[in-house]
C-alpha cells in the first residue's frame, strides 16, 4: 500500500500502495449483529464479501417471508446481481482511475520538456549521498545501487516510525507532521514551479500578484485536501502536488538511481503490504480495528457517481457494494491523519507521507463530510436498518414511503461509495517513471511507459476485485514501465530509426 | 466530500464558514464557495435554509467579482507600466523578461 509520508522523502518511498477493497455495509449501524458474523478478518464496520453477504441477505429474507423458494430465488438473483456489480464496478473504476492517472502524468510530461530547470542538475537530496561522476558503468551502477538502498532504508525507517507514531495514537504529531507536508509543497514548491514557469515563457510577474495568486492557491488547497471542500477540486489540488513532488524527484536525484529506486521502492512495497509484519500492512490492520479512515488528506479517491441500477433498490443489494480504496490520503481527516508527507528535511518530508499514501485500499465512506455527517448518515443506517430488520424483508416493494426515501438517501449513499482510492505516492512514482522517459527526449519511449503503467493500473485493479484486500499498485506498473522504457530505448528506437532513414515502411 | 449526504443545516454551516474565510484576502474561496453551492441556492426546490445559503452566494460573488476587477487592474496597470516606471518596478518584479525593455 502506498502510505502517505509526512515525514521525509523516503518516508513516501516507504508507503506502499496497497489495494484494498471494503464492503460498504450501508446498515453498519443496526447492521453490526448481522456484520459481525459475516465479517471474516477486520473488526468493525468493514463490510464482508458480496458472497457472504447473499447467504445473510437470504436467511433475513427468509425470516421475513417464510417460503424457501422464495428465499433461493432471491439469493439467486444477488448472486447474479452481485457478479454483474463487481465486473462492472471493475471496469468503471479502472477507467476512473485512468484519468487522474493520465492527467497527472501529462503534466509533468509537459513541464519537463517545456521547462528545462527540471531536468538541469543543480544539486542533490542528502539522502542520495552518491552523485554517480565516476566515467565508468560499474562505479554508476555502485553508486545507484548504494543511493537505492539508501533511500529505501530512510523510507522503511520513515514507515516503522509513523505506524509506530499511529499505534501509540499520536495523532496530533502525525497531523501536524501532514500538515507540515501540504505546506511545504503548496507553497514552496508551486512558488518555485510558478516562477519556473514565467520565466521559462518571459512573462514578468509583480510581488504582490504573485503574493495573491500563491496565498489563494495554498489557503484553498489547504482546505480542500485537509477539511472540507468539492471533491473535483481535492482530486486537482491532488494531482498538482503529486506532480510537483514527482517533479521535485526527477530534478533531484541522479539519472540512474531514478530507475534503481523506481525498482527498489516496488519491491518494497510488494513486501510491506504483502508481507504479515509489514509496516504498511500493520498500519492498514490497526487503521481497521481502530475503524479509522487510513491516512486522510493524502489518498485520491474517484468516487462514482454512477447510479448502479438496481431496479429494486434493495437494501441488502445497496450493501454489498464493494469500494475499493487506495491509501493515499482521504481528504476526509478523520481520526489519525498520518498521510503526511512532508517531515523536516527538504523534500524529504513527502516520502513517508507519499508512500503511505500509495496503494490502493477500500474504504467504507470515501468522502464523508465529516462528523456531523458521519453521525448522520450512520444514524440513517441504523434506521432504516432497525425498520428493515423490524419489517422481516428488504423488497422495496410494498415498502411504506419512509423506507422509500431511506432506501432512496441509501441509493446515494451507495452510489457514492463505489468510488475507489490510489495512494498519492503511486501517482508521484508513476508520474516519475513517465517523467524520466521523456527527459531523454524521445516521444516513442514516453507513450511506451505511459501505456505500460496505465496496463499494470488495470491488472492490479483486476487483482483488486479478486483478491478484494490491500494490494500494493506499484509493482506491476513499475515493471512494466521499465521494462518498456529501455526495451523501447534500446530496441523501438534504434528499430524505427533505421526504418525511416532507409525509407522502409513497414 | 458530495453535498449531497450532507445535512442542510451542515450545509448551510458549510456555506457560511467558507464565506467567512473569504474575508481573508480569499476570493478563490469564494468563487468555489459560489459554484459548489450554486444548484443548491438555486436550482434545488426550496428548503429551509435556502434564502441563507442564497445570501452567502450572492455576497461572495459580489465579493469575488471585485476582487477579480481590483487584482485584472493592476496587473493591466503593471504589465503595461512596468518599463517606463524604471526602478520602482524592477523591485517589485518577481520575474522580470529577459531581452525586452
Amino acid at each position: 500500500m502506498s502510505q502517505y509520508n509526512s515525514g521525509s522523502d523516503s518516508e513516501h518511498c516507504n508507503e506502499r500502495t496497497s489495494l484494498m477493497e471494503v464492503q460498504v455495509d450501508v446498515r453498519s449501524g443496526v447492521g453490526e449483529a448481522v456484520t459481525t458474523q459475516r465479517v471474516s478478518r477486520s473488526s468493525g464496520r468493514r463490510s464482508q464479501q458480496i458472497q457472504e453477504n447473499v447467504p445473510d441477505g437470504a436467511d433475513r429474507r427468509e425470516a421475513g417471508d417464510g417460503g424457501e423458494d422464495h428465499g433461493i430465488r432471491h439469493r439467486e438473483d444477488e448472486e447474479e446481481e452481485d457478479t454483474e456489480m463487481t465486473l462492472k464496478y471493475g471496469a468503471k473504476h479502472v477507467i476512473m482511475l485512468f484519468a487522474p492517472v493520465s492527467l497527472c502524468m501529462a503534466v509533468v510530461v509537459a513541464t519537463i520538456s517545456s521547462i528545462t530547470f527540471y531536468t538541469e542538475k543543480n544539486g542533490y537530496l542528502i539522502y542520495t549521498p552518491f552523485h554517480e561522476e565516476g566515467a565508468s558503468t560499474a562505479s554508476k551502477v555502485g553508486d545507484s545501487l548504494a543511493n537505492a538502498a539508501i533511500m529505501v532504508g530512510v523510507i522503511l525507517v520513515m514507515t516503522v516510525f509513523l505506524v509506530i507514531l499511529y499505534k501509540y495514537r499520536c495523532y496530533k504529531f502525525i497531523h501536524g507532521w501532514l500538515i507540515l507536508s501540504s505546506l511545504m509543497l503548496l507553497f514552496l514548491f508551486a512558488y518555485i514551479y510558478l516562477g519556473e514557469v514565467l520565466q521559462a515563457y518571459n512573462i514578468p510577474c509583480d510581488y504582490i500578484t504573485l503574493a495573491i495568486v500563491m496565498w489563494n492557491f495554498g489557503a484553498v488547497g489547504m482546505v480542500c485536501i485537509h477539511w472540507k471542500g468539492p471533491l473535483l477540486l481535492q482530486q486537482a489540488y491532488l494531482i498538482v502536488i503529486s506532480a510537483l513532488m514527482a517533479l521535485v524527484f526527477i530534478k533531484y536525484l541522479p539519472d540512474w538511481t531514478t530507475w534503481f529506486i523506481l525498482g527498489a521502492i516496488s519491491l518494497y512495497d510488494l513486501v510491506a503490504v504483502l508481507c504479515p509484519k509489514g509496516p504498511l500492512k500493520v498500519l492498514v490492520e490497526t487503521a481497521q480495528e481502530r475503524n479509522e479512515p487510513i491516512f486522510p488528506a493524502l489518498i485520491y479517491s474517484s468516487t462514482m457517481m454512477w447510479f448502479v441500477g438496481m431496479a429494486d433498490s434493495d437494501p441488502e443489494a445497496k450493501k454489498k457494494k464493494k469500494k475499493k480504496k487506495k491509501r493515499r490520503g482521504d481528504g476526509d481527516a478523520q481520526g489519525a491523519a498520518p498521510a503526511g508527507a512532508v517531515g523536516g528535511e527538504e523534500e524529504g518530508g513527502f516520502g513517508q507521507d507519499w508512500n503511505e499514501s500509495r496503494g490502493f485500499q477500500p474504504t467504507r465512506r470515501p468522502n464523508r463530510g465529516g462528523n456531523a455527517s458521519d453521525a448522520s448518515v450512520n444514524s440513517e443506517d441504523a434506521r432504516q436498518a432497525a425498520q428493515n430488520l423490524s419489517n422481516g424483508r428488504l423488497s422495496p416493494s410494498g415498502n411504506q414511503q419512509q423506507q422509500q426515501q431511506q432506501q432512496q438517501m441509501e441509493e446515494d449513499e451507495d452510489e457514492e461509495e463505489r468510488g475507489v482510492k490510489l495512494g498519492l505516492g503511486d501517482f508521484i512514482f508513476y508520474s516519475v517513471l513517465v517523467g524520466k522517459a521523456s527527459s531523454n527526449g524521445d516521444w516513442n519511449t514516453t507513450l511506451a511507459c505511459f501505456v505500460a503503467i496505465l496496463i499494470g493500473l488495470c491488472l492490479t485493479l483486476l487483482l483488486l476485485a479478486i483478491f478484494k484486500k490491500a494490494l500494493p499498485a506499484l509493482p506491476i506498473s513499475i515493471t512494466f514501465g521499465l521494462i518498456f522504457n529501455f526495451a523501447t530505448a534500446n530496441l523501438v528506437t534504434p528499430f524505427t530509426d533505421a526504418l525511416a532513414s532507409q525509407q522502409v515502411y513497414v | 466530500m458530495n453535498l449531497n449526504r450532507v445535512k442542510d443545516e451542515d450545509k448551510l454551516e458549510l456555506c457560511r464558514k467558507y464565506y467567512y474565510g473569504g474575508f481573508f484576502a480569499l476570493p478563490f474561496l469564494w468563487l468555489v464557495n459560489v459554484v459548489w453551492f450554486f444548484k443548491q441556492a438555486f436550482i434545488r426546490p426550496a428548503f429551509e435554509q435556502q434564502q441563507e445559503i442564497k445570501s452567502y452566494i450572492i455576497k461572495s460573488l459580489v465579493g469575488c467579482i471585485l476582487w477579480t476587477a481590483v487584482l485584472v487592474t493592476w496587473m493591466t496597470i503593471f504589465q503595461m507600466y512596468r518599463a517606463d516606471w524604471g526602478e520602482i518596478a524592477d523591485n517589485m518584479s518577481f520575474i522580470i523578461p529577459k531581452g525586452i525593455a
